[in-house]
């Protein structure tokens, strides 16, 4: 953060970094201004694979200035490729080991031996067993569920060939991946294969060490996550339009507020059920609460969001605001995005840190592991953990009087159905608003916040622009939560934000100009809809030509570049920002072909700007670009045709 | 869904019944999902889906429909 820059955009911060302040509270703001970025790390020219470094090597400070290379001999571009697919080997296991852990509860709950899980939605349930080339007809559902949470289990672990899901890309995308080379096999299987070229010594070619890096990019979004994402929705349901409310404001002064912080629904679907137990309730009420307030935090509140419409009470940098407000009585987290300073946070409070997670544990925190097995009265001891604690709330409550309605739910069937209905569901009617010009393009908008750049700032700036040029926004994790705060997911939104043409087809479908699909893993839903826009016809055959662009305006995490990756990879122009620089800006070579040259293989690439305005016109430049190419940058002169017109036409 | 019929006063004040709301609910109101709420609880069997997922995701499921893909 640099010391000039507001902290954050969003009021409930700016409120309660007041009060953490006077409360003698250190906030990862404050962190921000002590420590500045490593800058030779920041921009990847750092390696520390081996024991004779570590190795830094920066540009030369003068242009011609000699280029240093590691002890080994390892050039700026071998670091800055290693480190670069390190990072989407970090990003693609926290995916893909969610999606593990969701195949592994799946198939327990598929053979029945797990009480709280079932097949919730049998619908998606005979798709998923479609892909994966499971025969439904003239079998039960049960037998159906237990070869598909079989096969879905094997696929992290595929040894040879390649990973079933990949042939719902179009077909010119699977063209481009195999010429490449780069059909990926299980996504264990490539992220092992990173760590192994990665090691001192082995792969030295940086165009060889991004190409793997691209298979397990690929594994993660058209694998690991994908298939997170479609055995959720089979065990809890495919996303359907929801009313909800975000920001801190969701709090209540008087009851039991638990947050559910973290990714993973496994836990947060049963604290649910949980909350509403009667006998939890009624001991709630014992201990002078008025009832047991859920909300969610980060990707675990878009899970709990999408499903069941519970409300948001923040994204990544506020889950230390969310106990300086003194109302919290549990924070409850899972896996990814949990910051360890939430301990020290929670100790000049009375919140309880409750980690519940196998693979995940915090020092000084509470522990309550959860297991599937016995998963209600786990998260039923978890609630009841919560209301013990709402006797000891100690000093003032504050909470910031700020919330915002949204509409969440959008998942790719859901925006398929509501452009149709039951006989017409389809994608043809956003094809025809594109080529017709009244929506511009597509935008993804995805991705963390940072505090590096004020926090939610990029976000919002980045969305307010697309939609005012007719540019319809898919959202996810974070991002979403930004533009769920600011009201931008309500269809009224359409009205004060959205361009004439956008606007018209909201009001006509009855959306929101920005659609909410869900969590980081439910990128997939993106990949999803991207295709079914590829396949309906009139936009090319493929997703590199769609008049779309991909961003993370305020990236943070690992599990960010590997999105970035696989939508690159995919054919999509993904523009980075947030962060002061980019982890491969060390090598120009690497720079060089990751902006630039692929593009002309892949048909996507990647760009970084700090200034998210300029990312907005950079996206919508893209975008204009590929409506050139389609034939649509010209609006053509209406024809109507009378019936003597119409004969002579045969 | 199914029709609902509401009642109404006509100019003449008589009441009179009319065709309710025919969208769903924008909030589920129980905490339930999947099948239980939303758009999602119109196909009720198997063959409802099936065909559904047939026409309407026929994007990948459909064996008789031919996209921009296929048309080339």
């Amino acid at each position: 953060m640099a010391e000039n820059k507001p902290i954050s955009v969003d009021k409930t911060v700016l409120e309660l970094y007041e009060k953490a302040k006077k409360d003698g509270v250190n906030t990862v703001f404050d962190r921000a201004m002590d420590m500045k970025p490593c800058p030779i790390g920041a921009e990847g020219s750092c390696c520390k694979n081996c024991a004779m470094g570590p190795c830094r090597v920066p540009l030369p400070k003068k242009e011609g200035g000699e280029q240093k290379v590691g002890l080994c001999g390892a050039t700026a571009a071998t670091i800055a490729a290693r480190n670069f697919i390190r990072m989407i080997a970090g990003g693609a296991s926290a995916h893909s080991d969610h999606g593990r852990g969701v195949a592994e509860t799946f198939l327990l709950a598929a053979k029945g031996e797990i009480p709280n899980y079932r097949v919730r939605d049998t619908q998606k349930l005979y798709q998923l067993a479609m892909d994966m080339g499971i025969e439904i007809e003239g079998r039960e559902d049960k037998d159906i569920a237990v070869e598909l949470g079989e096969k879905a289990l094997a696929e992290f672990g595929r040894q040879t060939g390649h990973i079933s899901l990949l042939e719902k890309a179009p077909e010119k995308r699977k063209d481009i991946w195999k010429k490449e080379g780069v059909m990926p096999r299980g996504v264990d299987r490539e992220i092992v294969e990173i760590m192994h070229r990665t090691h001192m010594g082995v792969d030295q070619d940086y165009k060889s060490l991004l190409k793997q890096g691209t298979r397990a990019a690929i594994g993660d979004g058209w694998g690991g996550s994908m298939l997170a994402t479609d055995l959720q929705d089979i065990l809890f349901g495919v996303p359907v339009p929801v009313i909800s409310e975000a920001n801190l404001g969701v709090l209540k002064k008087d009851e039991v507020n638990i947050i559910v912080h973290g990714h993973e629904p496994l836990l947060s679907e049963m604290i649910v059920l949980a909350s509403h137990d009667p006998e939890l309730l009624s001991l709630a009420k014992s201990k002078g609460a008025n009832g047991i307030n859920l909300s969610g935090m980060c990707c675990t509140a878009n899970e709990v969001l999408m499903r069941h419409g519970i409300p948001i009470s923040g994204n990544f940098l506020q889950q230390e605001f969310a106990i300086v407000t003194g109302a919290v009585d549990a924070m409850v987290v899972d896996v990814q995005c949990i910051m360890q300073s939430l301990v020290s946070v929670a100790s000049c409070y009375h919140t309880k840190i409750i980690t519940t997670n196998p693979k995940a544990d915090i020092t000084g925190a509470t522990r309550i592991e959860f297991h599937e097995h016995d998963a209600l009265n786990s998260a039923k001891k978890i609630v009841r953990s919560a209301i013990e604690n709402f006797k000891n709330r100690k000093g003032e409550v504050v909470i910031p009087n700020h919330k915002s309605k949204m509409i969440a739910g959008f998942s790719h069937e859901t925006i398929n159905y509501l452009l149709g209905g039951s006989f017409r569901a389809s994608y043809k009617p956003l094809n025809d608003n594109i080529i017709n010009g009244r929506i511009r393009g597509i935008a993804g908008v995805v991705g963390c916040n940072n505090a590096r750049t004020t926090h939610d700032s990029h976000h919002l700036i980045l969305i307010k622009e697309l939609i005012k040029n007719d540019v319809i926004v898919l959202t996810t994790g974070c991002s979403a939560i930004t533009a769920a705060k600011e009201g931008l997911l309500t269809p009224e939104a359409a009205y004060e934000y959205a361009g004439p043409g956008l606007r018209e087809v909201c009001e006509t479908v009855g959306i929101p100009p920005v659609l909410h699909m869900g969590s980081c893993v439910d990128n997939s839903r993106i990949l999803m809809a991207a295709t079914a826009v590829v396949k309906d016809g009139g936009l090319g055959n493929d997703i590199s030509d769609l008049p779309a662009a991909g961003a993370a305006p305020e990236w943070m995490s690992e599990k960010a570049i590997s999105i970035g990756h696989y939508f690159v990879v995919s054919g999509v122009y993904t523009v980075f920002s947030g962060s002061e620089t980019f982890p491969v800006f060390g090598s120009k070579d690497v720079t060089k072909y990751l902006f630039e040259e692929m593009q002309e293989t892949y048909g996507g690439m990647w760009d970084f700007t700090s200034d998210p305005m300029e990312m907005a016109k950079k996206m919508i430049a893209h975008i204009d670009k590929k409506r050139k190419a389609l034939g649509l940058d010209k609006a053509r002169e209406r024809v109507l045709f009378d019936m003597e017109a119409r004969r002579e036409l045969v | 869904m199914a029709d609902k019929q509401i009642e109404r006063k006509d100019f003449a004040g008589r009441t009179v019944k009319i065709l309710g709301e025919t969208y769903d609910p924008g909030s589920p109101e129980c905490i339930g999902c999947g099948e239980d709420i939303g758009w999602r609880s119109h196909f009720k069997t198997r063959e409802e889906k099936i065909k559904y997922i047939k026409s309407a995701e026929r994007y990948w499921y459909s064996k008789d429909w031919f996209g921009s893909e296929k048309r080339k």
